[in-house]
Parts: C-alpha cells; sequence; structure tokens
C-alpha cells in the first residue's frame, strides 16, 4: 500500500517538476500554434464523427481552426503522396485505418514525426507505440449488416461463406479495398481465412462495388441492396440508432479488427497546432465521443453505451500490420482486376458451376 | 497632277510613319493577350506530350517508351478504352436521333408552346450531368427506383425483379444521351433555322411530296449541321467524368475518364503513364473538332441564324398535341422529373422509410449550412465562376477584337488557339496543368490559382465564340471614324467597341459563368482539401452515400443557375444562348 502511494507521490512529483520547467515551452507552444492558427486534419474517421471531433476542438475557443478533409484511408494516403509529388505539403495530422500505410510513410517514406499525445501513457497497451511514431485513435469492427425489411431472420447469413450461395445474387454490395482500410483488412483476413479465390467466387453473385465501407450500410439501409457483405460497426450503430431499418450480424467465424492510428506529418505546415490538435484527439472528451459513436478506443476512463458489444466478446480476425504493408497494393489491384471482370475462376469452373446450379435446381 | 498626289500623300505617309515610330499601348496589350493564350493553350498541351515520355521521378527520371507500353496493355487500362468508343458512338447517335427530331419540330411544324420545349431542353443543357446521374438512380435503381417500384405494384412481380437498371452500359449510354442531346439540338435548330422555306416550296412546285422534299431537299441542306452534331455529341460523351463516376463504377463499368483518375489518384507516380493514355484521347478530340470544322466549313455559316427568308411551318393537323408529348418526353427525363426527386429527398429524414409526413425534415439543410467543407466548396466555386468568367470574358474580347479587325499578324494562329480548348477533355486538360505547375518555378499545384487557369482555358472557346459573333455585327466604321479623329485604338476599343459589345460581353460572361459552376472533369484532379468545389463535393459525397446532402447541395445549385440563366435573358434578351 505505502509503496503504491510512494509510486504515485515520486509520479506527482516528477509532473509537478515537469509542469514548472516546462511552463516556458508550454505556453510557447500554445503561442506558436496560436500564431500559425489552423490544422489540416486528413482523416478516414466517417464524415459525421470526424466532423463532431473538429467541432469539439473549434468550440474551445484555443484560436486554432479545425480543418477536415474526409475521405477513405487508401485515397488520403495516394492524395498525400501525389500532394507531396506536386511539392505540396498541406496536411498536419493524417489519421486513417490502413497501418500498413503508417509503416511505409515512416519507413520508406519520412513522413511522420513522432509525437506523444498527453496522457497516452495510461492508454490500454495496444493502442500505444514505443516509439510514438503513431497512437491508435479508435478501433472498430467490420460487420456484415441487413435491411429488416427485405431480408427474413431465417435468410441471415451466419457465416462468411454464405454469401457466396447464388441466392444472394445481385442483392449484395461489397465496399472496395481501393478506397478504405476496413475494406482491406477485410479482404485480407477473408482470403486468408477461405483462400484466394472467396472474391472471385463472391463477384459470381454480382454483387454491387461502392467505395466507402461505411457507405454500404447506407445502401442497405435505402433498400438498394440487401446485405452489405462488410460495414463499419460504428456506422452500423450510427444508422440504427437513428432508426435506421437495420441489424448488424456477427458469423461465426468472426468479424475483422481493425485498430486505426493518427500521426503528426514531418512536414505539417502547422506543426505546434498539430501537436495542440493530436492531444485533443487523445483526450478524455474526445475518446469519450468516439466511444458514444460506437467506436472502440484506449482512454482507460471511457465509458462505453450499453447497446455496444464490448470487445472481448467478439471473435476477433486481426491482420498484422506488417501484412498489412505488405499486402495492401497486390490485394488492391486483385480486387479491381476481379470486379472488372479480368480475372475469373476460368472457364472449366464456371461451366463446372453452371453444372452445379443446373442440378440444384433439378 | 502627280505632283499633287504626290503633295497629299506624303504628310500622310509621314504621319502615318511617325505614328508606327510613336509607342503604340496597344501592342502591349495585344501581345500580352498573345502571350496569356500561349500560356493557356500551349504550356498544358506541351508539358502533357512531355510527361508522357518521362520516367517516374522517384525511380530516378529520364527518357523512356515505357508509358505507352504500361498504358495500352494491360487489360485493365484497354478495356475502358473499348467500352468509351462503344458508350460515345451510341450516344452520340442516339442524341443525333433525339436532336434532330426535336429541333425539326420546333423549326418546321406548328408544334403547340415551340419556345417552352427550346427552352427546357435548354435548361437540360445546364444540369450538371453528374446530378442529373444521381438523381436517377432514385429513379431507376433496380431495387428502389421509383420506376422499378411502380412496375412491381402494376405486374406484382416479385421483390427481385426490376424493369430497368440504371448501373448498367445502358443506363449510363441513356443518362448521358439525357444530358448530351441538348447539345446536338442547338446545332440542328440553327442549321434548320438557315435553310429558308423557297427551296422546300420550289421543290414542292416541282411536284416534290412533303416527304420527298424533307428527304432530298431539306435533309442535303442541313446535313452538315446534322454531321457536327453527331460528332459534337460523340466527343462530349466521351470526355464526360461524372456519369461513369457515378453509373459505371458500382459495376465495374470504366471508361477513359474514370481510368485517368485512377492514374492520378495512384500511390505510384503513374502521372507519365496518365499522360501517355490522355495523348490518343486528345487528338481524338482534336481530330472531330477539326472534322467538325471541315463540315461546316464547306457551306459557310450554316450554323449562324438570320440569313434564311420565310419559314412555313408543316401542319401536323391531329398530331400537334401527340408530337408535342413525344418531344416533351426527353425533357421530363432530363430535368423535371430528377429535380423533383432531388428536391424530395433533400427533405427526408431517414432514407429508408420513405415519403411521409413524419419523415420530413429540413437536416439535411442545417446539415450542409453547418459543414464548413460544403461552405468553403460554395464559396471557391462562386469566386472561381465569377473570376473564370470574367477572365474567359476580356480575354476573349480582346483575341476577337484582334482577329476580326486583323489588327497583328498571326491574328490567324490566335483565333485557332482561342478555340482549340474545345478539343482538350477538361480531364486531359487537368493532367496537362498538374505537370505544368508542379515544378519550379510554377508551383501552382494546391492552389486555386490553378483551377482558374483549368476553367479559363476549359470555357475560352465558349466566350470567343459568343464575342466573335457579336462583335461581327459591329462594323469596323464606327471605330475608323473615331480614329480619324484622333483617338488611339485602346480608347476607341474603350469608347466606342465596348458599348456596343456590351451584351454580347454579359452573354458571353454567362455563358462561362453557368457551365463553371457545375464543373467536375478537371477540378476532380485539381482539387485538394481547401480547394474544393461544389462539383466535387457532391462527387465526394456520393462515394459516402450522403444522398439527402447532395440533393440539398443539388436543389442549392439549381437555384444559383436558373438566377443566372433568368438575368442572362433579362439582359440579352431572346437570343440569349441561341448561338452554340
Amino acid at each position: 500500500m505505502t509503496g503504491r502511494f510512494l509510486r504515485l507521490g515520486i509520479a506527482g512529483l516528477a509532473a509537478a517538476a515537469m509542469l514548472m520547467s516546462i511552463p516556458a515551452a508550454e505556453a510557447a507552444d500554445m503561442r506558436a500554434a496560436k500564431k500559425e492558427g489552423k490544422i489540416l486534419w486528413y482523416s478516414s474517421l466517417l464524415l459525421s464523427t470526424s466532423q463532431k471531433v473538429c467541432k469539439a476542438f473549434n468550440d474551445r475557443k484555443l484560436g486554432i481552426q479545425c480543418i477536415l478533409h474526409r475521405d477513405g484511408s487508401g485515397k488520403l494516403y495516394r492524395r498525400y503522396r501525389t500532394e507531396a509529388r506536386g511539392k505540396l505539403f498541406k496536411a498536419d495530422v493524417i489519421h486513417t485505418s490502413n497501418i500498413g500505410h503508417f509503416i511505409i510513410m515512416n519507413d520508406k517514406l519520412k513522413f511522420i514525426r513522432p509525437y506523444k499525445p498527453k496522457g497516452v501513457d495510461r492508454f490500454v497497451e495496444d493502442f500505444k507505440t514505443k516509439d510514438n511514431r503513431w497512437t491508435i485513435f479508435r478501433a472498430s469492427v467490420m460487420v456484415p449488416l441487413y435491411n429488416t425489411k427485405l431480408v427474413k431472420a431465417e435468410d441471415v447469413p451466419t457465416s462468411w461463406l454464405d454469401f457466396l450461395k447464388p441466392k444472394w445474387k445481385k442483392k449484395l454490395v461489397v465496399a472496395d479495398p481501393n478506397y478504405g482500410g476496413f475494406a482491406t483488412a477485410t479482404m485480407i483476413a477473408l482470403s486468408n481465412m477461405f483462400g484466394d479465390d472467396y472474391y472471385i467466387k463472391l463477384r459470381n453473385n454480382k454483387p454491387r462495388t461502392f467505395d466507402s465501407a461505411g457507405a454500404t450500410g447506407v445502401l442497405v439501409a435505402r433498400g438498394e441492396v440487401l446485405m452489405t457483405t462488410g460495414t463499419v460497426a460504428y456506422g452500423a450503430f450510427d444508422l440504427i440508432k437513428k432508426g435506421e431499418p437495420v441489424k448488424m450480424v456477427i458469423p461465426k467465424e468472426g468479424v475483422p479488427f481493425v485498430a486505426s492510428p493518427a500521426s503528426v506529418l514531418a512536414k505539417a505546415p502547422h506543426p505546434n497546432a498539430a501537436e495542440v490538435f493530436m492531444d485533443h484527439l487523445f483526450s478524455k472528451d474526445t475518446q469519450q465521443l468516439l466511444a458514444d459513436n460506437g467506436l472502440y478506443v484506449g482512454h482507460p476512463d471511457v465509458k462505453y453505451p450499453k447497446a455496444q458489444t464490448p470487445l472481448s466478446a467478439l471473435k476477433l480476425l486481426k491482420v498484422d500490420p506488417q501484412e498489412m504493408k505488405k499486402r495492401s497494393k497486390p490485394i488492391r489491384k486483385k480486387f479491381t482486376k476481379i470486379f472488372r471482370g479480368i480475372l475469373t475462376e476460368g472457364k472449366k469452373a464456371t461451366k463446372k458451376r453452371a453444372k452445379a446450379a443446373r442440378k440444384g435446381k433439378n | 497632277m502627280a505632283q499633287q498626289t504626290d503633295s497629299f500623300a506624303s504628310p500622310l505617309a509621314a504621319r502615318f510613319i511617325s505614328a508606327r515610330r510613336k509607342f503604340d499601348a496597344s501592342t502591349v496589350v495585344w501581345g500580352t493577350i498573345a502571350a496569356i493564350l500561349l500560356i493557356l493553350i500551349v504550356k498544358p498541351v506541351y508539358h502533357l506530350a512531355k510527361q508522357s515520355f518521362l520516367l517516374p521521378e522517384e525511380d530516378g527520371g529520364g527518357w523512356t517508351l515505357l508509358n505507352y507500353f504500361t498504358a495500352f496493355t494491360e487489360p485493365e487500362h484497354y478495356y475502358p478504352i473499348f467500352s468509351t468508343l462503344y458508350i460515345s458512338f451510341s450516344v452520340g447517335i442516339l442524341s443525333l436521333i433525339l436532336g434532330a427530331i426535336i429541333a425539326w419540330c420546333i423549326s418546321r411544324t406548328d408544334v403547340p408552346f415551340p419556345n417552352l420545349l427550346r427552352n427546357s431542353v435548354l435548361m437540360s443543357f445546364v444540369t450538371p450531368p453528374f446530378l442529373g446521374a444521381i438523381a436517377w438512380i432514385f429513379l431507376a435503381g433496380p431495387r428502389q427506383g421509383w420506376i422499378n417500384i411502380i412496375y412491381r405494384a402494376i405486374t406484382g412481380a416479385g421483390p427481385d425483379d426490376y424493369l430497368v437498371d440504371i448501373f448498367t452500359v445502358g443506363g449510363m449510354v441513356f443518362a448521358m444521351t439525357l444530358y448530351t442531346f441538348p447539345l446536338v439540338f442547338i446545332v440542328v435548330l440553327a442549321g434548320l433555322n438557315n435553310v429558308s422555306s423557297d427551296i422546300e416550296d420550289a421543290a414542292n412546285i416541282a411536284g416534290g411530296g412533303t416527304f420527298s422534299t424533307m428527304i432530298n431537299v431539306t435533309l442535303p441542306l442541313v446535313m452538315p449541321a446534322l454531321v457536327a452534331g453527331l460528332i459534337l455529341g460523340t466527343l462530349e460523351a466521351m470526355i464526360l467524368f461524372g456519369i461513369p463516376a457515378v453509373l459505371g463504377l458500382p459495376a465495374g463499368n470504366h471508361v477513359m475518364t474514370t481510368q485517368l483518375r485512377a492514374f492520378m489518384s495512384s500511390d505510384e507516380d503513374m502521372i507519365g503513364i496518365a499522360a501517355a493514355y490522355s495523348l490518343p484521347m486528345l487528338m481524338t478530340a482534336f481530330w472531330l473538332v477539326y472534322m467538325r470544322r471541315h463540315v461546316l466549313g464547306r457551306r459557310g455559316y450554316a450554323t449562324l441564324g438570320g440569313k434564311g427568308g420565310q419559314r412555313r411551318p408543316q401542319r401536323l393537323g391531329p398530331w400537334r398535341y401527340p408530337v408535342f408529348i413525344l418531344c416533351s418526353i426527353p425533357v421530363l427525363c432530363a430535368i423535371v422529373l430528377p429535380y423533383f426527386m432531388l428536391t424530395t429527398t433533400s427533405f427526408l429524414k431517414t432514407i429508408g422509410h420513405g415519403l411521409s409526413l413524419s419523415n420530413l425534415t429540413f437536416d439535411n439543410y442545417i446539415f450542409i449550412f453547418n459543414n464548413d467543407a460544403v461552405r468553403i466548396s460554395f464559396y471557391n466555386t462562386i469566386m472561381l465562376a465569377l473570376m473564370a468568367a470574367t477572365a474567359a470574358t476580356l480575354i476573349a474580347a480582346v483575341t476577337s477584337y484582334i482577329t476580326q479587325r486583323n489588327l497583328v499578324r498571326g491574328h490567324k494562329y490566335m483565333s485557332f488557339l482561342a478555340t482549340a480548348p474545345i478539343g482538350i477533355p477538361g480531364i486531359v486538360l487537368a493532367v496537362g496543368l498538374f505537370s505544368a505547375y508542379t515544378q519550379e518555378p510554377f508551383l501552382l499545384y494546391g492552389t486555386i490559382w490553378i483551377m482558374f487557369i483549368a476553367y479559363v482555358t476549359k470555357y475560352l472557346p465558349l466566350a470567343f465564340q459568343t464575342s466573335n459573333a457579336s462583335l461581327m455585327s459591329i462594323h469596323p466604321e464606327l471605330e475608323e471614324c473615331s480614329r480619324i479623329l484622333g483617338a488611339s485604338r485602346l480608347q476607341v476599343f474603350k469608347d466606342v467597341t465596348i458599348p456596343l459589345f456590351k451584351a454580347g460581353l454579359l452573354a458571353s460572361w454567362i455563358l462561362v459563368f453557368m457551365p463553371s459552376l457545375r464543373e467536375l472533369s478537371a477540378s476532380i484532379l485539381l482539387y485538394t482539401s481547401e480547394t474544393k468545389v461544389v462539383s466535387v463535393m457532391i462527387i465526394t459525397f456520393y462515394e459516402e452515400a450522403l444522398l439527402g446532402a447532395i440533393s440539398a447541395i443539388g436543389v442549392i445549385l439549381l437555384a444559383i443557375t436558373s438566377i443566372a440563366v433568368l438575368i442572362g435573358y433579362k439582359v440579352v434578351g431572346r437570343d440569349f444562348m441561341r448561338s452554340e
């Protein structure tokens, strides 16, 4: 007991000492940040949620304005690279769902500057990195979602393999990994589990493809399709809260889990404001806001809404960051080839399938 | 006698020489305009061509032919070329049929409300095609499209059955035709209005019936206009980006423009490949423009109205109203239904619960007014449209003045330059601008100015043709008179030409302003987070399926455009948008 107190005391003293020694630097920091006046945030968090985070920052009236550029993970990463080729460095803080891209940006491209946001020490272990290249801002899972008006309870799939059944022909929508990180992680996880031809077989059911995984849930709510093979769980949570006729499915094999990092960019035009903003992202208020919107976060003091399934109750399909790094691009190219009808299962397999289908009918 | 002439001539000659020696401020202006034209048009094309032979800087740079190889040997790169050819010819032919029939009805028959028809066709011309395409998803989406819902209700078909599917190549051709046929209509109408009925009467007197007169007399006379219309329709369909992006991609149907965007938004440096990929497109477009000029040129100014004598309408008799209804179907599909869908969707709370009183809301409007990005995009769009319209009108006015008054040597090249951008697809122009303005010392990428340059270049021909047409009606006598009275060139231009020229200038200003409000194909490659425009906002919202917000933006955009059109009619009069 005393030991703990002692340790706390020392920590407190250390903190006090730091506060005393830093004030000038801290104040200068804030002053410099204020002078910079704004911060441009590249974020792949769904627009409505990103906007709330930005608005909360602006409402603090720090004299720094948050400007949001929301797009899919893959598109943000490619945009940043394109802009860099055009010798244009606009973004200050980047946050996407493709951790593989962060590895490339850090190791190869030297785009990232380490920064340790305030209070991150106390975060859950999985959400922080040793060298503070990035910190996990939020996590979520990819879940199938169906329209309760259009799909009968007994028809609801229980396995990822159910989507390959012919009865789902022209009734599904698939998120494009060219656009987002969740779709990329999902394609890697499912290809690992069911083999490389899972998506080729899926394409036989002629699903629509859509850029944003989050948006596929909206198409389901609208009834344009009966079901999405995967949408971001926090987006689905939001749709359900709004009263849209949709319901999530947890397939028995588990659900792809995606943790999305945030980093300060090395060539940020507003470096000090970027740090202030990073502190905002990992503050308790923001982290609580994310949790309220159906996301999982690393802050230890956050309270989750009752309706949200705790992570521990889910079987998670995790993709290793190094694998994300290595396979993002080939997976993306493969998806393009498959869904433009260039890569197919071959004539033999098509004939075989047609035969099987005929047999099934008879 | 000879003596006298000499003494009379020499002071004039002396004055002439001294005037040439004296510094003429106008030469500076003409020189500047020529330089601007070169920068606007030649620079991006030059950089595009050069870029297509360059290896990526990341790989060390250097010259190569590899870009061409990569651009045309991978199936995902050359499939879109075939789709583009198929789609644009289909759209060209369908637009010709639609445009020609409606133009003939308005010009040659006693169909009721011809002005209403004409103006509605022109309204579909100012509707953003991508917005129309999104509205058509609400109408002809296989499941939730109203047409299919009604079809199922009437026939009792199952929930999986549908009548029409907009997410097909056919659907794409349909939507593109709706927004391309007005162009063909304008050209053919002008051609028809130019043929006087005297010739047809002569044919009738010589024993030809109504039908044989049409085939043997009217048709050959308007043939150039028809061919020009076909070319224009095909060209327009080839360079459209918005409709394929909205309707093609969900089903994996790519065309060249969407593939170009894919190259440009790659994480590898593919700009060389993009440049190589765009060159054939550029060349085809130029060739089509050349063919069009060639075809029209053979018969003089076939599209220039006002030469014909009396036109006598064919009597349709009992068919008047059926013909009117048939003619208004395309208009109904292009504007009435889409805007009705957009307006209703913009007031829906949840999109899953359809149209009911409890489901109505202003949320979508509140959302877009509270969204910083949307606000910025509206500001950017309006600023860009104002600036581009002003700049393009000024450059076009001075250029047409120079070329029509033969002021400098080489004025023909200036005229060529000012019309050349018709043959540069917006997205190709953007690739060229990207490679031109990401290099020191011209780092314009990421600023509003690169988009400004794109808009001015793209719409310069529109402004140039309009000011040319109106300048033609001002006789040089008036200017010569003022010159003799001692005014300088610039003074004359300012005090004599401009006041006479005002209406024409305003027409060209509005004709640039309106399409600038909805420019997409160049903006989509050039925008950055702080230079988003409304059209880009709509496409990015579409990628997130924010259909309510898109609809609300669409309604506001319609309001702004309508105001511009109304002002146009008010100031310019009925001739507004008559010339091509």
